[in-house]
């Protein structure tokens, strides 16, 4: 869940498949921004970044909207890139472990050479970066979501099963001065997609990530949609480009979120976000729009998800830097919002916090979790198997 | 067996019109989602759809490397899921994955049938039937499901789908039309998929005789996959139809280590009896009859094939080869089959 295997693309080939994006201001270093991409779910050890993938953080300055005009954000044209790239392995010295190199280049046009799993990282003017192997951070009851949705109830329990427990992903971990990279004027309201694109022309995008489960939870349900009831649509979604959607699967992707929100809504036997006289739920727009918001000006704070997003409902003005921390619980957040729209108590899904929780020291996420014995024949939890494929 | 990731990091492959990841990487990575996959599972954690995800892994390593240990761990686990989750139509359509595999197909198509009741998804148990269908020679009514499938949406997978039945009824032209649209329609960076319909490509021209032609689409799918091991395997083939021994030999080593299919041991026997390595060839010779005779007596369905070809050929049995062709004609009516038990009957009675 969050993003991972968030569609038919993403589950056949892990070394495209974003599972997550963090973005926050630094903990560490006062005027600094952090961007986290993770891929490859369940990554085992010999797990590597494509050579032929550009991961990326697209970033553009963007506005609240003005009173009275909507919930969209008003974004630029104006774009900064992170770019990483990576190389073939080759053989380490002494034995058989492979080393895969890779440049990061920044929107200043700086580029910085570094090695997969080294603790050290590496550093260029104004930035620094790790990419490697860590603990994969997020949590969330991802079977209970869809045994809730095909049950138009929740089903969480007071104790979750987090399918992700220290299991592992590849991670590209970026710090920066935002002062060396943004021109000055821009910001301070920045909005981020992590993209996975085949390197080269022409580009061809293959996963992004705005917020968590936007693909998995608001779109991946067909059987509520009036308009396409068999149709896999996260790939289409995962190809537009998050700052301008095309007009082609727009109408699509409305007739999903709008149906999908609503039961989301109703969930609890109550309506807390009345669809308009055309069936548009107050929330598609902003989640069309999927970016994840962040106010540079703003200190770090470890539980801000989606509270920008909130304010703009709200038409006031947002206290927080928004964004995303790694141990936010912004899928509880995110929940309670569609559920119930903040109105009754938070939704719990039965886990608060990651299985090691992330540090506020650079790189901030866990090492990985040294792999655990494999038996021959994996054990099935059939009790939750059955049930989460509804037989 | 463990896969030497160390020895194939050691050539460097780009396709300049599809940019696609390394092999080496592509199958270190199968590597490391398999066992991502398989830590979860120790810890019960894992999900019953993710289950049969992982089979499905477990039997594209298979594939890939030619390790038939592979498929009999993705029998035992589709085995074990279906004990687990008896009525559930994802295990069953993994289950009708393996057996088909093994050519149990019959057992497969009732697991499909059972699937499809308990609501498994359509498209993926008509995609699983067509490829039975193509299978045992029942050609119409793979084409029907094919053309289904198109109809839904013309991608990589429904025309590469439409390219090998076409492939498979000789219709050439056709076929290769819906090879390079297919080709042309891929869209991921993963190399494997781009390699097996290389690799269905090639296997079209050595049916056909036309040797250069599958040279050039072997060669293909080795450079996209370097560790491809039945794509290695069928160039080694060609090489040596053509003349190359050595780099056939060069070829066929490794694969006699890495992988447990006795095909590429079979190979080697055979090139070296014709060279003046007698002594060799017997040793090969006598690996490569140990383990047919294992995987006959454990598979038959789905190893009378290549076995009834080796005791046609190196193996020097002919009655032995009789036998499985019969056995594998009643399995897969397919003319291939029919040719096969022909040539064997028409050596016996030479």
């Amino acid at each position: 869940m969050s993003d991972h295997g968030s569609g038919p693309r993403a589950l056949t080939d892990s070394t495209v498949d974003i599972t997550d994006m963090f973005v926050f201001p630094s903990p560490e270093q006062s005027g600094a921004l952090v961007l986290i991409l993770n891929v490859f779910p369940l990554a085992g050890p010999t797990a590597h970044f494509s050579d032929v993938v550009d991961y990326r953080f697209r970033i553009r300055p963007v506005k609240v909207p003005s009173p009275g005009t909507g919930t969209s954000f008003a974004v630029s044209e104006k774009e900064y890139i992170f770019s990483c790239r990576f190389g073939i392995p080759r053989e380490g010295t002494g034995g058989t472990q492979h080393m895969q190199e890779g440049t990061c280049t920044a929107p200043n046009g700086q580029t910085v050479s570094f090695r997969v799993n080294d603790d050290e990282g590496s550093s260029g003017k104004g930035f620094r970066t790790f990419v490697g192997r860590r603990m994969d951070p997020f949590f969330f009851d991802g079977p209970a979501v869809i045994q809730s949705f095909a049950a138009r109830k929740l089903e969480f329990k007071s104790t979750g099963n987090n399918t992700m427990y220290r299991q592992n992903v590849l991670s590209i971990i970026i710090e920066f001065e935002v002062s060396t990279m943004f021109a000055a004027g821009d910001g301070p309201l920045f909005a981020i997609v992590g993209e996975t694109v085949i390197a080269g022309r022409p580009m061809i995008r293959l996963e992004r990530f705005g917020r968590a489960d936007i693909k998995n939870v608001v779109l991946f349900p067909k059987d509520a949609d009036p308009v396409n009831r068999d149709l896999e649509i996260r790939d289409l979604f995962n190809q537009e480009d998050a700052f301008k959607l095309g007009a082609a699967y727009l109408g699509a992707f409305r007739s999903r979120m709008n149906a999908n929100l609503a039961v989301w809504d109703n969930i609890d036997g109550t309506i807390d976000w009345p669809l308009d006289p055309r069936g548009t739920h107050p929330l598609t727009e902003l989640l069309l729009a999927d970016f994840m918001v962040v106010d540079i000006s703003k200190p770090f704070a470890e539980d801000s998800y989606f509270e920008i997003e909130q304010a703009v409902l709200k038409g006031t003005s947002h206290k927080t830097c928004g964004g995303r921390a790694p141990n936010d619980d912004c899928m509880e957040t995110f929940m309670t919002i569609m559920i119930n729209a903040g109105h009754g108590p938070r939704i719990s899904d039965g886990i608060d916090k990651p299985a090691v929780p992330a540090t506020r020291i650079f790189p901030y996420l866990v090492p990985p979790e040294p792999n655990p014995p494999i038996p021959k024949l994996p054990k099935i939890d059939t009790t939750k198997a059955e049930a989460i494929d509804g037989t | 067996m463990e896969l030497d990731v160390a020895s194939i990091f050691m050539t460097k492959s780009v396709d300049d019109e599809f940019p696609t990841t390394h092999g080496a990487l592509a199958l270190a990575n199968l590597e490391a989602q398999i066992n991502g996959i398989e830590s979860v599972a120790a810890t019960g954690r894992i999900t019953l759809s993710d289950q049969a995800g992982f089979i499905d892994l477990v039997l594209l390593r298979g594939e890939v490397l030619a390790r038939i240990v592979d498929y009999e761990w993705a029998e035992e686990l589709a085995n074990e899921l279906t004990r687990y989750a008896p009525v559930n139509g994802a295990a069953l359509l993994a289950r009708a994955r393996t057996r088909a595999t093994f050519h149990r197909f019959a057992d497969a198509q009732s697991d499909l049938d059972e699937a499809r009741r308990l609501g498994a998804d359509a498209a993926k148990v008509d995609a699983e039937r067509a490829a039975i269908f193509q299978a045992i020679g029942q050609y119409e009514q793979a084409l029907t499901l094919y053309i289904e499938a198109f109809e839904r949406r013309v991608d990589f997978n429904s025309l590469g789908d439409l390219a090998t039945l076409h492939a498979e009824c000789e219709e050439i032209t056709t076929a290769e039309r819906f090879f390079s649209e297919s080709r042309s329609c891929y869209r991921g960076v993963s190399p494997i998929p781009l390699a097996q319909l290389d690799f269905k490509r090639a296997h079209m021209w050595i049916v056909q005789g036309d040797l250069k032609r599958a040279r050039s689409w072997l060669d293909s799918a080795v450079r996209l996959l370097p560790g491809y091991a039945p794509a290695q395997g069928h160039l080694a083939e060609v090489e040596a139809a053509l003349g190359a021994t050595d780099s056939a030999i060069a070829r066929l080593r490794p694969l006699t280590i890495s992988s447990d299919d006795p095909d590429y041991v079979a190979q080697m026997a055979h090139i070296l009896s014709q060279t003046a390595c007698s002594k060799d060839a017997r040793e090969w010779l006598d690996r490569a009859t140990a383990r047919y005779i294992e995987l006959v007596a454990r598979h038959p369905e789905a190893y009378a094939d290549h076995a009834a070809e080796f005791w046609l050929g190196v193996g020097a049995d002919s009655h032995r080869a009789l036998g499985l062709a019969q056995k594998n004609f009643e399995v897969r009516p397919t003319r291939r089959a029919y040719e096969l038990l022909a040539r064997i009957q028409h050596s016996v009675n030479a």
